[in-house]
């Protein structure tokens, strides 16, 4: 149908602009982020970080899905998102799950043609799994997680392994994609009540 | 905002070093203080990066920054102990263990952030990047993600503080309304100071077609060399027991 334009989309280069708008929104994503893991102190909210980061993350992404009209700034920002959750302490798997799901969710946005409401809700439910990237050590090797952080205190960890066991895996990887959808949402709310208003979308 | 903290060229930067090799001492910092990679074996090195960044801020002369840094260093250290030794119970454990814990794992890597920001410049940061053969597609969202980071952090205090003074705030009358009350304006200011900094950049010719020129000199010097063997022992003892 539309062959040609999905052609000349895909091949058209992210300009310097495109760039930047990424590189902005990244730093406002990572800043929230931050704010909310330190919530994670708490052992019971741990596994809610799955649940808040992408709700409270919907809102500033679903201002920048509206910049978004090539295929690969959603790529890059879920990798330097998965990047900063390495350099800031979840070790390297959300980098590698950063990679696969950006590819995903840019692809899936890309079939709705970066407009398709449906398909946004999709594609940002898709890219918050990186979240479960930062959950994924717990469950390979509870013991050897917690063998370098007795620092924290016994109870601390006595707490996390009784939240965290094996059968929760999928629960959480399943938050973060539902929540993720729901976050979406909300921030197409907040899109609609607010941003629109004030002439920024 | 103080503009002198993130203009190094008016500040002593003392023993100078590759951006590079910042990165890497952040990464591995990162991964094995905080993030525990690598088990019992690395347990003796952890001491040992854990005060680099420390001797970096102080050869700065970041006196007070890297003063601060080593007393709530070794105090949540010392607090840890204490709470451990007399396995206390209850909430008021939960409260220190969450201040100390907080303390204990993440100050040497925000220390290491903050020498890594304060000491260098984005161009110096760009060029490293760019001699690390990172695409152009990268490296300038980082390199305005690098510039940016301060300003949200600024603007959100600014929004914090005023949203607090009418009660929404955690504990405050309206607590219910903090998510819309401080992401809209966190939002809304942080696009529109966005656009101006991108039409700055744009007319600089970031993003153009042609290649970027850069003056700043980098280069591996004798400091480089030791830091590097020092990152790549614990890189070298992970790899070791992957294999073996």
């Amino acid at each position: 149908m539309d062959g040609v334009m999905t052609r000349k989309k895909t091949t058209e280069k992210l300009g310097g602009k495109d760039l930047i708008n990424i590189g902005i929104y990244a730093a406002i994503y990572c800043v929230i982020m931050t704010a909310i893991s330190m919530l994670g102190f708490i052992p019971i909210m741990m596994p809610m970080l799955s649940v808040l980061c992408p709700l409270i993350g919907g809102i500033t992404m679903m201002l920048f899905y509206t910049k978004v009209k090539k295929f690969g700034m959603i790529t890059i920002i879920t990798i330097i998102i998965g990047a900063f959750l390495w350099v800031t302490g979840m070790g390297y798997w959300p980098f590698i799950f950063g990679i696969v799901c950006g590819v995903i969710a840019d692809l899936v946005a890309k079939m709705g043609n970066y407009s398709s409401k449906k398909m946004t809700a999709l594609s940002h439910g898709i890219m918050n799994i990186t979240i479960f990237g930062c959950f994924l050590p717990l469950y390979l090797d509870i013991n050897g997680y917690f063998s370098t952080r007795t620092s924290f205190g016994s109870e601390y960890v006595e707490a996390l392994t009784k939240i965290f066991r094996p059968w929760t895996a999928p629960i959480i990887l399943a938050c973060s994609f539902v929540f993720g959808i729901l976050g979406a949402l909300l921030g197409m709310y907040f899109l609609k009540k607010h941003f629109e208003k004030a002439g920024i979308v | 905002m103080n503009n002198d903290t993130y203009n190094p060229k008016k500040v002593d930067r003392g023993i100078i070093l590759d951006p590079r090799t910042k990165l890497l001492y952040l990464i591995t910092i990162t991964t094995f203080a905080l993030g525990g990679a690598g088990g019992k074996r690395c347990e003796i090195l952890i001491p040992v990066l854990c005060m680099v960044p420390f001797l970096l801020l102080l050869s700065a002369k970041r006196f007070r920054t890297a003063l601060v840094g080593i007393i709530l260093f070794a105090g949540s250290s010392v607090l840890l102990e204490y709470a451990n030794a007399l396995s206390m119970g209850g909430l008021l454990y939960y409260l220190i263990l969450g201040s100390c814990g907080i303390l204990g794992r993440f100050l040497p890597v925000v220390m290491m952030g903050r020498y890594l920001m304060e000491s260098s410049t984005v161009s110096e940061f760009t060029k490293a990047m760019k001699k690390l053969h990172v695409s152009d597609k990268v490296i300038i969202p980082l390199s305005v993600m690098f510039r940016f980071f301060p300003t949200v952090i600024d603007e959100a205090e600014s929004i914090s503080a005023a949203m607090k003074m009418r009660g929404i705030s955690l504990g405050g009358k309206h607590a219910s309304r903090i998510i819309e009350y401080r992401m809209v304006p966190l939002m809304t200011c942080c696009v529109n100071i966005g656009e101006e900094l991108s039409a700055a950049a744009l007319t600089r010719g970031l993003g153009g077609d042609v290649d970027r020129t850069n003056i700043c000199k980098i280069g591996f010097h004798v400091q480089d060399y030791v830091s590097i063997i020092l990152c790549l022992v614990p890189w070298a003892l992970l790899i070791m027991d992957v294999i073996i």
